[in-house]
C-alpha cells in the first residue's frame, strides 16, 4: 500500500506559551489521509495544547496549522469544523439534560426547509449508534442517563455522522474497556479505510500498535521522534516518552528518621470500588505518589486530608486516630497543599497577607478583632523564608506570578505548624526557576522532621524529591520504587500496565 | 468523572417535575379547592374572562423569560419594556383610529429592538445579562418616565373593543397568547435553533465544540423576548386603555417566578415550556382567588411569597453537591 503524502491535518513549526510554561515549542507534526496517527506523551507534554490549536479552540503564538496541504488560520472550533477538522475532546461534551438524538444531531441538524426532519434524524442516529455499539440504546433517553462509556460512545457517534477528512480522538479509550474498547476499535479502523485521517492520543501503549499506523511523541512540548508504528516497541515508546535529562537536577534528600509518625491502613475512598491503600511516613521522609492522571493519587490524597469522604481505613499520626473530617485532620497536623490552586489553594482576590494567615485567623486577633500588624508580621517572616517575590503585603494574589502563588498556599499551611505536608501537583503552572525553589523548600521542610506526601504527574520530579515512590493505577497502588538510576521507566511501566 | 453520575432523585416526582407537570398539579388543586369555597364565583363567566385575560401580559413576557433563562441568562428588563411598550402605543395613537395598525406594528418593533441591545451586549460584547438587562430596566424605565412622567395617551376603540371581545368564553387576547405558545414551542422543538438554545444553556463551551454559533443563538433569544414584550405593551395598552409610566413594573419578577416554578433551571439547558405556563396559571390563580375570597389586596404579596417558597421547595428539582 502507498501512502498518500499529503497531509490531512498538521502542523508547522507551532509554539504556544502560558504564563510562565512553554507548552509547545517548535512543533511540527503530519497526519496522512486513512491513516491513524498516535500521539504520546507523558501527562503535561502538550498533546492536549497541540490538538486545542489544531481543531481552533487555541491559537498557536508562532507557527500554523495544515488542514490538506493548505495552511490556515482556525480561529474558532466553528471554523476547524468547516475544514472538516473533528475533534472528540477527552472532557466530554455530551449535554446530560438532551437526549441522545439531539446530543448526536448537535450543530449537524438535518433540515427540511427551516424545520428538523425527525424522521431523517433518526434514521441517522440509528445508523451512527449501531456503528458504535450503541445500537440497542434509545434515541430518546436522556444523554446523562447513560454511562460514562456510553456517553464517550454518544460522543464518538456524533463525529462519525459528520464523515469528515480529519478526526481527532483524545483518549477515547480512557473510560472504555472489553466490548466497548474492541467497538470502539472497529470504529476508528472502518473511518480510517475510509481515507480519514485520525489523530489518536491515548495512553494505552497495546492499543498503539493494534491501531496506528504512525507514531509522535512529545515530550516538554517538543516533539521528540515521530515516524511508521512498526519502529516503536514499548520499550522505545516509554524511554522517549520519559527522557533521562532531569534527574541530575536533584540531589539526593536528606535521611529521614526511623519512627512512623503517620500510618494510613486500608483507605479507600468513598464512591471508589478500587484496592484499600495502606501508607507508612516516617518524620522528614518524602514520599512520591505517581500515576497518570485518573488513577486515583489525587483522590487518595484529598481522602487522607479529609476533604474527601473515606468509605473505610484509618490515618494515625504518632499513633494517634485522626478524625475524618477537615478540620480534625488539620488540627492534628495533616495539611493538603491542593491540586487546583486557584479553586481550592487561595482566595486570588484577598491580598498576600490575607491569604497567608487564613488558616490562623486566632492567632493574628485579639478578642475577636484582626490585628493587621501581626498579621503583616507573620507574612513577613514567610516571605523571608520562601522567599516569595511580591510588591509587599497588600498586593493582590491573583497578581502573583504562579510558582509565587504556590508559596502561598505553602505559607498558609506553615502558619498552622504541621506535621505531616501533603502535596498534589506542587509545581504545576510554576516556570523553571520556582520548581526549583519549591524543591529546595520541600526538601528544608523534610530536613525539619515534616513528613511530605508529594503527588504528581512530572516523573522527573517525584523521583527526583521523594525517598520512595508509589504507583498509582485503577485507584490502587501497583507498586513501590526506590532511589535509582532506572525509577522513572520502571514507574512508567507500572503506571501503564507495560511492566513484565 | 463522577459528575457525570450524579444520583437523581425519585424517578415519578422528578420526571413529573421535569416535564412541567408539577404546578399543574398545585394549579389543579387550587382549581378544586376555589371551586369548592366559592364555585359560583369562581365559574362564572365574567371571572372566568377576567382570569384569561389577567393571564395574558405575564404569559407573553414569562415565554419570552422562558427562552432566555433557557440560554442560561435572565431578562430583568422585561417588565419595564412592557411600561415603555404600553405607554408608547397610549401616547402614539392617543386616539386616532387610522395610526393604529401602523403603531402597533411599530411598537412590536421597538420591543425587538429593545431586545436586540440586550442581546448585542450580551453575546457580542459578552457582559453579565443580569447587569445588562438591569442596566436596561433602569434605562428603559427612564425613557418611560420622559416619554409622560403622569398617566397620557390613549388607545382607540379598535384596541379597547379587541381587548374586551370573546370567542365564546374565551377573551380574544387569551387567544394570542395561545398564538404565541404554540409559535415558540415550534421554534423550540421544532427547529435547529430550539436545540441550540437548550445546548447554549446547558454547556456552551460544549456547543462552541460543536460549531454552534453561540453568539446568534443568544441574540436570538434575547430579540425574541423583546418582541414578545412589545406584543404584550400593546395587549396591556388595549386593555387599560390609556398609557401609564409604571404599568410593567415589577413583571420581570413574576416572569421569572413562574419560569422558575415550572420547574425550569436557572441555570440554563434545561426547562419545559408547559412548566412555565403552569407557573403563569398559577400565579394569575393566586391574584384571582385573592379578589374572589375578598382578601384585602395588602396580603397578595404576602400569600404570593409564601406559596412561591412552598413549590420551589417541593417541586423544583434540587441541586445536589
Amino acid at each position: 500500500m502507498t501512502v498518500s503524502q499529503r497531509t490531512a491535518l498538521g502542523a508547522r513549526e507551532v509554539t504556544k506559551s502560558f504564563p510562565g510554561v512553554r507548552a509547545l515549542d517548535n512543533v511540527s507534526f503530519a497526519c496522512r489521509p486513512g491513516r491513524v496517527h498516535a500521539l504520546l506523551g507523558e501527562n503535561g507534554a502538550g498533546k492536549s495544547t497541540l490538538v486545542r490549536i489544531l481543531t481552533g479552540d487555541q491559537s498557536p503564538d508562532t507557527g500554523t496549522v495544515v488542514v490538506d496541504d493548505v495552511e490556515v488560520a482556525l480561529g474558532s472550533p466553528r471554523e476547524a469544523l468547516a475544514h472538516g477538522v473533528v475533534p472528540v475532546y477527552q472532557e466530554l461534551t455530551v449535554l446530560p439534560e438532551m437526549t441522545v438524538l439531539d446530543n448526536v444531531m448537535l450543530g449537524q441538524e438535518v433540515r427540511r426547509r427551516r424545520w428538523l426532519d425527525s424522521r431523517r434524524q433518526l434514521d441517522v442516529v440509528r445508523e451512527a449508534l449501531e456503528r458504535v455499539s450503541l445500537g440497542e440504546v434509545s434515541p430518546t433517553t436522556l444523554a446523562g442517563d447513560l454511562s460514562l462509556a456510553n456517553q464517550q460512545l454518544v460522543e464518538i457517534a456524533r463525529a462519525v455522522v459528520r464523515r469528515s477528512p480529519v478526526l481527532i480522538l483524545d483518549e477515547p479509550s480512557a473510560v472504555l474497556s472489553g466490548d466497548k474498547l474492541e467497538a470502539l476499535h472497529d470504529v476508528v479502523r472502518t473511518i480510517a479505510a475510509s481515507g480519514t485521517a485520525v489523530v489518536y492520543i491515548t495512553h494505552l501503549l497495546e492499543e498503539v500498535h493494534e491501531l496506528a499506523d504512525d507514531v509522535t511523541i512529545l515530550r516538554d512540548g517538543a516533539v521528540v521522534s515521530t515516524g511508521p508504528v512498526a519502529k516503536y516497541d514499548t520499550d522505545r515508546i516509554v524511554r522517549e516518552m520519559v527522557g533521562r535529562q532531569v534527574e541530575q537536577v536533584f540531589p539526593d534528600p536528606p535521611d529521614h528518621g526511623a519512627a512512623v509518625m503517620l500510618r494510613v491502613s486500608s483507605l479507600v475512598p468513598r464512591g471508589s470500588d478500587a484496592a484499600p491503600v495502606d501508607l507508612d511516613v516516617r518524620a522528614g521522609e518524602i514520599v512520591g505518589l505517581a500515576g497518570l492522571v485518573g488513577s486515583g493519587r489525587s483522590r487518595f490524597l484529598r481522602t487522607l486530608a479529609g476533604a474527601r469522604k473515606r468509605a473505610t481505613g484509618t490515618v494515625e499520626l504518632d499513633g494517634d486516630t485522626v478524625k475524618a473530617s477537615i478540620n480534625a485532620t488539620i488540627d492534628a497536623g495533616v495539611v493538603l497543599v491542593p491540586e487546583e490552586r486557584k479553586r481550592d489553594g487561595l482566595v486570588l482576590d484577598l491580598t498576600v497577607s490575607d491569604n497567608t494567615t487564613l488558616t490562623s485567623l486566632g492567632a493574628v486577633s485579639t478578642w475577636g478583632l484582626l490585628r493587621t500588624q501581626r498579621e503583616e508580621n507573620a507574612f513577613a517572616e514567610e516571605r523571608e523564608r520562601l522567599d516569595i517575590k511580591t510588591a509587599g503585603p497588600r498586593q493582590l494574589t491573583r497578581q502573583l506570578s504562579g510558582g509565587n502563588q504556590q508559596k502561598i498556599v505553602i505559607a498558609k499551611w506553615l502558619q498552622v505548624s504541621p506535621r505531616v505536608l501533603l502535596l498534589d501537583e506542587p509545581t504545576r503552572g510554576v516556570d523553571i526557576g520556582a520548581k526549583n525553589e519549591i524543591y529546595r523548600i520541600i526538601r528544608e521542610l523534610a530536613a525539619e522532621g515534616m513528613a511530605i506526601v508529594i503527588a504528581s504527574s512530572e516523573l522527573a520530579e517525584v523521583v527526583g524529591l521523594a525517598h520512595r515512590v508509589l504507583v498509582f493505577r485503577d485507584g490502587a497502588v501497583v507498586g513501590e520504587v526506590g532511589r535509582n538510576t532506572e525509577s522513572s521507566e520502571k514507574i512508567m511501566h507500572l503506571a501503564l500496565g507495560t511492566a513484565s | 468523572m463522577s459528575a457525570a453520575t450524579v444520583a437523581r432523585p425519585g424517578p415519578s416526582l422528578s420526571s413529573l417535575v421535569r416535564g412541567g407537570g408539577a404546578v399543574w398539579v398545585v394549579v389543579a388543586v387550587m382549581v378544586v379547592w376555589l371551586s369548592a369555597v366559592r364555585g359560583g364565583g369562581f365559574w362564572s363567566t365574567g371571572n372566568l374572562a377576567a382570569l384569561l385575560s389577567g393571564a395574558v401580559v405575564l404569559g407573553l413576557v414569562a415565554l419570552g423569560q422562558h427562552i432566555v433563562v433557557l440560554t442560561g441568562g435572565i431578562d430583568l428588563s422585561v417588565g419595564s419594556m412592557v411600561t415603555l411598550t404600553s405607554l408608547l402605543t397610549a401616547v402614539l395613537i392617543n386616539g386616532y383610529p387610522i395610526r393604529t395598525v401602523p403603531v402597533v406594528v411599530a411598537i412590536v418593533l421597538i420591543g425587538a429592538l429593545m431586545g436586540g441591545i440586550n442581546g448585542s451586549l450580551v453575546s457580542i460584547a459578552g457582559l453579565p445579562p443580569f447587569i445588562v438587562t438591569l442596566g436596561m430596566l433602569y434605562l428603559v424605565s427612564g425613557v418611560a418616565l420622559t416619554v409622560s412622567p403622569t398617566p397620557d395617551g390613549r388607545v382607540t376603540s379598535a384596541l379597547t373593543g379587541f381587548a374586551t371581545s370573546t370567542f365564546g368564553p374565551v377573551p380574544a387576547p387569551f387567544l394570542v397568547l395561545l398564538a404565541s405558545v404554540v409559535v415558540i414551542w415550534a421554534l423550540l422543538t421544532r427547529t435547529a435553533w430550539g436545540r441550540h438554545v437548550f445546548a447554549v444553556g446547558g454547556d456552551q463551551h460544549a456547543a462552541r465544540a460543536v460549531g454552534i454559533g453561540t453568539t446568534s443563538v443568544l441574540m436570538r433569544a434575547y430579540v425574541v423576548s423583546g418582541t414578545l414584550a412589545g406584543l404584550a405593551g400593546v395587549l396591556l395598552a388595549a386593555r387599560t386603555a390609556i398609557g401609564s409610566p409604571t404599568a410593567g413594573t415589577g413583571l420581570e419578577l413574576s416572569a421569572i417566578t413562574a419560569v422558575v416554578i415550572g420547574g425550569t433551571s436557572l441555570l440554563g439547558g434545561r426547562g419545559s415550556l408547559l412548566g412555565t405556563m403552569g407557573g403563569v396559571a398559577l400565579l394569575s390563580l393566586i391574584t384571582n382567588s385573592i379578589t374572589l375570597l375578598q382578601f384585602p389586596s395588602t396580603l397578595t404579596d404576602l400569600i404570593r411569597g409564601l406559596i412561591i417558597i412552598a413549590a420551589v421547595a417541593v417541586f423544583v428539582v434540587k441541586r445536589k453537591e
